[in-house]
């Protein structure tokens, strides 16, 4: 097959364009070189071509940017063995998407015989090449090792990982399982399953398993029951030991009781309660008996008591002259109660105030005053702090004048003289500062260089018009995407909109056909037309009776047949007409469907058109070619929305540069204005050092400057702190002498009246207690008068005489003590009184109450014996005899109620071995024995119920058995898999020794002559080596050394795989006839010589078939030109 | 009168597919045999159905437990409390329910066997025999007893009626003498698949496993609800599997890009999803350029945001082959020496070292007589790989 022309009529950027490869003479290489720079198409020719002979890509077509998918169109010239010449073209539709000339569909077969049935995958491989797949094939080759039959099949079918595809198989293969493999994954997961089968085993609760754990359930219940019945046994015998045991001590201890019954009296049980009853009586008539012994006593010493206490007939009137004196007061105390110690108080007072007396005198003449009247020396505190305030302050003062003196001084003696004075530098100063703060303008200009950098990567593959689209404005973002959006939409909607069409063209196509086939049938004619026949018929035969002539009646025969024949037809006709009408109403149908698939494709259309010029106008606005896929714009939009951010930053960076310089320039005039005023004079460079180095030597100078200036300030500060002290003490002075002026002194210094103030002090005191002393003793005589009187009126009641010797306490004392004692024996005299009342009382109630007891007494004893003994000794024999009584019958309750419930032939048994000190202990062991085994069985069985139960509420383990499935799974696919891989690479290796064996004899010189060809003269010829693992390819050095394939440098690699790719052409179109190779500038990175081997060899190709290359590269083209003779060179259509 | 019909439960058996590597599923489908055992019993409980019947293989005797038995009787106690009796027979995986050795099942539980074939509920007499051992060769249906007039005659039976090739007969029956014995409703079990036969006013049900264990269960997943009276018995079905399985086929050969595939992928994946069931699918692609792992490992990745939907295999299938032999060189050579004596005896022998590699319950894995289907499977294999990693 040969390629003539390709038609690009409605495809990607081209309308109506045309490539063709004109037919070379009959003895030249068929070569064409397609030039064409960048972007000039060739791409989408080659796709073109592709679909063509293909088919087109059903959704999402990428050159359907200009014209929507449907309407694309591609065709070509071809010269077909066995067909000749045809044109032919390929539109987008699903089916019969290839035409002829005119545009009619035509067969695939015309192209897939041509093609020998291959894919368009498969002729990509075989007869296409480019420069990427030049080099990659090279490396990927050298993993066949030099194996001749994988190289081989390499050049054939353009594939080069057969190598790589059957190692990667065999990995596959060994990873599932390999023969002693330790770790495949089939060896990991049986390992898995057996450990997840032995826990199922463990689990499953199968009925062998359940069997075992009944039996063993039913085995220890009933060593259970037997041991149950064991320890039972062993229990009623140590109950009917215990019984035995019983009967027999209790038998003995009622023998003993009898005998000693014997001993005491007859006589009935003595009633409930007699003991408590019989000793409360006696303790009745003790106590009664005791009480009126008790109260005889008693009267007699009470009436004793009131004849020792009689009546006192004047102590009423002493009461009252004592209450009266009780009443009196002194010191806010009883008279009386201070009376007692007045006259002696009264003495000690009167030689207190003469000590004072005493005192004062010698104060007084302590001041040295003897001859000034006391009282004007009398001052109160207050005035004597005021004096003593005064002269302490004129004391002081008088120090401090001295010391401010010393002080000022001083500080005059140590002023040095005055150093010179500083110059005014704060203007430079200030500039400096400024200066400072302005002087690094580093960071704002790395801060442009930066930016100017990223801006100059950013507009990389920008239009250089790049700021002028976006200061003309960019669409917005959400406006690109609703439009990429948009017109993915309205091409979807547009594809099937068309298709639509079709199918409903095809569907109203066929109603069409369909209501005209019912139409024509006969049967369904309608009512009108056999009215219209009937009609006619009738006419016919009016006209027919009228004239009865033989033409009327050959005519109205045949009105009539013809009537007949519509009435039979529709009579016969309901079904048709009833399909007729179907027929109609679906053409109806399928017409206004047609009609709207047309409105809808028309509609689609519209909007798709509509949808490229905006996107048109979109790419426009982007720098975009116009065609360009809407996909694209939305990250060309950010990539200039970037470039644009970067530009703005970057003159941003750049005016903060602009205005930092005019900063630092401004301050610099302004530092060296400032350095001249101060006597400073440099060169600009020159002048941030000189006046950094002035304002330092300035800050000396300042500093010596200001401590002098401290210094003086301070001297001066001392001379009026002196003058101050010296005004102070004048004021304090004066202060001082008003006080004294009052007072006897007069003309004492401020040191004297310090010194005088302790004797001030005390004379004001002792002065005051004098005072005080003075008013006590005149309250003292008073009281003393006031006792004096009561005694004498005390005296008067009980006509005592007056006894000097006798004082008027003593009166009043004894007064008071005849009162008292009065008063007690009137408290005693009555309370006998009272008592003796009483006593007399419970004289008789004991009397009484003794009588009663003896009573009763006597009626608890009735009918007993032992008449002799105290009541209290009769009762306590007598109940000794009843409680002996009470014994023997418990006893022999107890005896028999221990048989109770015993088993009464073990009872016999054991009562017939005692007594025997060990029988309980050798029964307790049974016992014992018999408990332990029951205990040990009890456990056993518990355990077997346990493991029953546990057996049963087990979690089944589902989770491991659908483990275990699914790794059986697992296996099952893997074990395919690996099967299929092993015997794929099995029948692979062994297909490709036959394709060595087939193919050696025809291929390998071709190989070889391409090989040199394109190496020389590095290179002489390749050669075959037989191995034991298959021939192997090798290349030959002209010095007739040999290298291995893998042993080739990457170049030559590459070269050998060109080599290889042109022997398969040869061989395919020597067995199959030529198809066309495609060539995509494979020499692009080859130097000159190795282009031209290359071109040569596409001159070979172009011998046995043809060769297309397409390049944008000029001077391959001319080295084309130099190295294929009558090559054609044609352009890419504009 | 309605009923609550199922068979073929295989309590215990689990779900056999790669899908339930997914720990996930795993955890949901551990217990699906009895968490669908439960639904029927709710179902039959929730309809207020006047009996349950079950047609045999309740059990599976791959997965020999006890603990099973105690949860068929948990469950069939808690469908008797709630008054609905169960009717069932043992079928040849049913050893567990071998009333001699393990007792009764309990009151409201009617097993039907030689001894007591018979048992009338209502107005129905059901009628059923039971396996007494895990294979039958002869028909049992000359011994069920004879239809009782008057009265509604159902029939338990446990069979695979005419039998399949390859597949040894269980209680063999024809469905003619079956529809012709005189009862007016037939419950099968043992063949998985759902079907049902009428004759007149008799109707033939099989219910189907109503949990699908593996991919060639997949027209299982429901019961039958049967209701008979007057006239003809009703059928309707009631899907209660917690789990299906289905294919989906895709033809990738059209498709240009990787995102195409992706999108045919995804749509056959999303179309799989049921709110109600989990599905595995199996996913049957035509293509000439992807392998069933680089599809698996799409397919995964997609399902990664596809709820309720697994995937269960994947399988690849060639496109059909339209270029000559004489330029598909390499499978022409290929399918030439695979044709050679020699070759075959060494992959047979290939295929023996590997079938005895494998756990024995699985030997069958790579069955002896398909060395021809692995062949070619394998051809295709290698073509696959080859394109699918190589293209300019």
């Amino acid at each position: 097959m040969r390629l003539n022309r390709l038609d690009l009529t409605r495809y990607g950027r081209f309308k109506d364009a045309q490539i063709t490869l004109p037919i070379p003479r009959a003895d030249a290489s068929d070569v064409t070189v397609i030039y064409g720079p960048n972007e000039a198409g060739k791409s989408t020719a080659f796709t073109a071509y592709l679909e063509l002979l293909f088919g087109m890509k059903a959704r999402d077509h990428p050159y359907d940017f200009q014209f929507k998918r449907s309407d694309l169109l591609v065709g070509a010239e071809l010269t077909i063995p066995n067909r000749g010449t045809m044109t032919l073209q390929r539109n987008s539709k699903r089916n019969q998407s290839l035409l002829d000339q005119q545009g009619r569909p035509i067969e695939e077969t015309v192209l897939s015989a041509a093609l020998h049935g291959l894919s368009r995958d498969d002729y990509i491989e075989r007869f296409s090449l480019n420069d990427v797949g030049l080099r990659e094939g090279g490396v990927r080759i050298a993993n066949a090792q030099g194996d001749l039959g994988q190289l081989l099949h390499a050049g054939v079918s353009g594939l080069t990982t057969i190598a790589t595809t059957l190692e990667q198989m065999t990995a596959h293969a060994d990873r599932f399982h390999k023969k002693g493999g330790r770790g495949t994954e089939l060896k990991v997961a049986k390992d898995r399953l057996a450990k997840i089968n032995q826990e199922l085993r463990a689990s499953r609760l199968t009925p062998e398993r359940e069997r075992t754990l009944a039996a063993a359930k039913d085995d220890t219940e009933k060593e259970f029951e037997i041991a149950d019945k064991s320890l039972e046994g062993a229990r009623l015998r140590q109950n009917a030991l215990a019984a035995a045991q019983t009967w027999h001590d209790q038998t003995d201890t009622i023998g003993q009781v009898d005998s000693k019954l014997a001993e005491f009296p007859d006589g009935p049980e003595l009633p409930k309660g007699a003991e408590a009853a019989v000793a409360s009586l006696v303790i009745t008539i003790s106590d009664k008996s005791l009480r009126a012994s008790d109260a005889k006593d008693a009267l007699e010493a009470l009436r004793k008591i009131i004849s020792d206490n009689p009546e006192d007939p004047l102590a009423t009137a002493l009461r009252h002259e004592l209450r009266q004196l009780d009443q009196l007061t002194f010191d806010n105390a009883p008279l009386l109660a201070r009376a007692t110690t007045a006259a002696s108080d009264l003495d000690r007072r009167i030689a207190d105030r003469e000590a004072l007396g005493a005192k004062i005198n010698e104060a007084v003449v302590a001041l040295d005053m003897a001859e000034v009247p006391v009282e004007t020396l009398v001052l109160t505190s207050d005035e004597i702090d005021d004096l003593a305030k005064a002269a302490q302050s004129v004391v002081n003062l008088e120090r401090d004048v001295i010391a401010a003196a010393a002080a000022a001084t001083r500080a005059r003696d140590q002023l040095d003289e005055a150093p010179p004075e500083p110059q005014d530098l704060s203007q430079l100063q200030t500039a400096w500062d400024k200066w400072s703060a302005v002087a690094d303008i580093t960071l704002a200009k790395n801060a442009v260089a930066t930016e100017t950098a990223q801006l100059a990567t950013a507009v990389a593959g920008l239009p250089a018009s790049w700021a002028d689209l976006v200061a003309v404005g960019l669409p917005a973002r959400e406006t690109l995407l609703d439009l990429a959006g948009a017109l993915a939409t309205a091409s979807a909607d547009l594809g099937s909109s068309e298709a639509e069409l079709e199918t409903q063209e095809i569907a109203y196509e066929l109603a069409q056909a369909n209501r005209q086939t019912y139409e024509a049938t006969p049967a369904t004619i309608d009512a009108i037309a056999i009215a219209e026949t009937r009609r006619k018929r009738d006419a016919i035969w009016v006209e027919h009776r009228s004239t009865l002539s033989a033409e009327s009646a050959i005519e109205f025969e045949g009105a009539m047949h013809v009537d007949d024949d519509a009435q039979a037809s529709f009579a016969a006709g309901q079904d048709a007409r009833g399909q007729l009408i179907t027929a109609r109403r679906e053409e109806a149908a399928a017409r206004v469907l047609r009609d709207k698939a047309q409105e809808r494709l028309n509609r689609a259309t519209e909007k798709f058109g509509e949808l490229k010029r905006q996107a048109a106008a979109s790419a426009s606005a982007l720098g975009h070619a116009p065609e360009t896929n809407p996909a694209a714009f939305t990250d060309r939009r950010t990539t200039l929305l970037q470039a644009a951010a970067i530009e703005a930053k970057i003159k941003n960076a750049q005016a903060d540069l602009d205005i930092q310089s005019a900063r630092r320039s401004a301050a610099l005039q302004e530092m060296k204005k400032a350095a001249n005023a101060v006597g400073i004079d440099c060169a600009d460079n020159d002048l941030p050092s000189g006046v950094q180095a002035a304002l330092t030597l300035q800050n000396s100078v300042r500093q010596a400057w200001n401590r002098w200036k401290e210094a003086k300030e301070v001297s001066a500060d001392l001379e009026q702190e002196a003058t101050d002290a010296t005004t102070d003490k004048a004021a304090a002075q004066k202060t001082l002498q008003s006080l004294i002026n009052t007072l006897p002194l007069a003309g004492r210094t401020a040191g004297e009246i310090i010194a005088a103030l302790p004797n001030l002090r005390r004379l004001s005191q002792l002065h005051a207690e004098q005072a005080k002393l003075i008013l006590r003793i005149e309250t003292l005589e008073n009281a003393i008068a006031q006792l004096d009187a009561t005694a004498l009126r005390i005296m008067a009641v009980t006509d005592a005489v007056n006894d000097p010797k006798v004082t008027s306490l003593e009166v009043i004392e004894q007064a008071r003590m005849r009162v008292t004692a009065e008063e007690r024996a009137t408290e005693k005299r009555t309370a006998a009184q009272a008592e003796k009342a009483k006593e007399e009382t419970a004289r008789k109630q004991a009397v009484t109450a003794i009588a009663d007891a003896r009573m009763e007494l006597a009626e608890w004893f009735t009918d007993q014996g032992a008449e002799d003994l105290e009541p209290t000794q009769r009762v306590a024999v007598l109940s000794e005899r009843d409680s002996l009584r009470d014994t023997r019958k418990a006893q022999d309750e107890l005896r028999t109620s221990a048989r109770v419930g015993v088993n009464e032939d073990l009872f016999v048994e054991e009562l017939a071995k005692l007594p025997d000190a060990s029988r309980a202990a050798a029964v307790e062991q049974l016992l014992k024995d018999a408990q332990q085994d029951r205990d040990q069985a009890f456990a056993a069985h518990r355990e077997a119920v346990r493991l029953y139960k546990v057996a049963f509420d087990a979690d089944n383990q589902s989770n491991l058995t659908t483990e275990q499935a699914t790794i059986l799974e697992e296996i099952r696919r893997g074990v395919r898999k690996t099967a299929v891989a092993r015997l794929g690479v099995l029948a692979a290796k062994g297909a490709l020794r036959r394709l060595a064996t087939e193919r050696r004899a025809t291929m390998l010189g071709d190989v070889e002559q391409a090989f040199v060809a394109i190496t020389a003269p590095d290179w002489s010829r390749v050669d075959v080596w037989s191995q034991s693992e298959g021939e192997k390819l090798i290349g030959v050095k002209p010095d007739g050394s040999s290298v291995s394939v893998e042993d080739m440098s990457t170049g030559t690699m590459g070269q050998l795989y060109f080599a290889l790719r042109v022997a398969g052409y040869r061989s395919f179109a020597r067995d199959l006839g030529p198809l066309p190779m495609i060539l995509d500038d494979i020499m692009e990175t080859f130097d000159d010589d190795r282009a031209k081997a290359a071109l040569q060899l596409c001159c070979d190709i172009g011998r046995s078939g043809q060769a297309i290359i397409f390049t944008h590269h000029a001077h391959l083209v001319d080295l084309a030109r130099d190295a294929i003779p009558d090559v054609n060179v044609v352009d890419m259509p504009g | 009168m309605r009923f609550i019909v199922s068979a073929d439960t295989h309590l215990g058996s689990p779900i056999r597919s790669v899908a339930l590597r997914n720990p996930e599923l795993g955890e949901r489908l551990k217990q699906a045999s009895f968490d669908t055992f439960r639904r029927i019993v709710d179902m039959a409980i929730l309809e207020a159905a006047d009996a349950l019947v079950l047609a045999g293989d309740i059990f599976d005797s791959d997965f020999p437990d006890l603990k099973s038995r105690a949860f068929l009787i948990t469950q069939l106690t808690r469908a008797g409390t709630a008054g609905i009796p169960t009717i069932l027979i043992r079928g040849n995986h049913d050893a567990l329910l071998d009333h001699t050795a393990h007792g009764s099942l309990g009151p409201d539980i009617h097993l039907l066997h030689k001894g007591n074939p018979t048992v009338e509920i209502g107005n129905v007499m059901f009628h059923g025999l039971s396996f007494d051992k895990s294979h039958l060769a002869k028909s049992l249906l000359p011994d069920y007893p004879e239809p009782v007039i008057g009265r509604t005659n159902v029939g338990l039976m446990h069979t695979s009626l005419g039998g399949s090739p390859g597949h040894d007969p269980y209680a063999p029956c024809s469905e003619q003498d079956l529809l012709a014995y005189g009862y007016d409703l037939w419950c099968l079990g043992h063949i998985h698949m759902p079907f049902e036969r009428r004759s007149g006013s008799t109707l033939a049900v099989m219910p189907g496993i109503p949990q699908p264990r593996h991919y060639g269960e997949r027209s299982g997943g429901s019961v039958a609800a049967v209701t008979v009276g007057d006239g003809i018995p009703q059928l309707e079905r009631r899907d209660v599997g917690h789990l299906r399985f289905m294919e989906a086929k895709l033809d990738l050969t059209e498709l240009g890009d990787q995102s195409e595939v992706l999108c045919k992928i995804d749509a056959a994946l999303k179309a799989a999803q049921d709110p109600l069931r989990i599905t595995a699918v199996r996913l049957q692609v035509t293509t000439a350029r992807h392998t069933d792992d680089d599809l698996q490992a799409l397919a995964t990745e997609l399902l990664e945001s596809i709820d309720d939907v697994f995937l269960d295999k994947v399988k690849v299938l060639p496109p059909k082959n339209l270029t000559d032999d004489k330029v598909n060189d390499l499978a022409r050579l290929m399918r030439a020496e695979v044709q050679e004596d020699g070759f075959r005896q060494a992959c047979a022998e290939m295929l023996d070292d590997m079938r005895n590699a494998l756990p024995p319950n699985i030997r069958d894995a790579l069955p002896e007589d398909e060395i021809t289907e692995l062949l070619e499977e394998a051809i295709d294999e290698v073509s696959l790989s080859l394109h699918g990693v190589d293209t300019q």
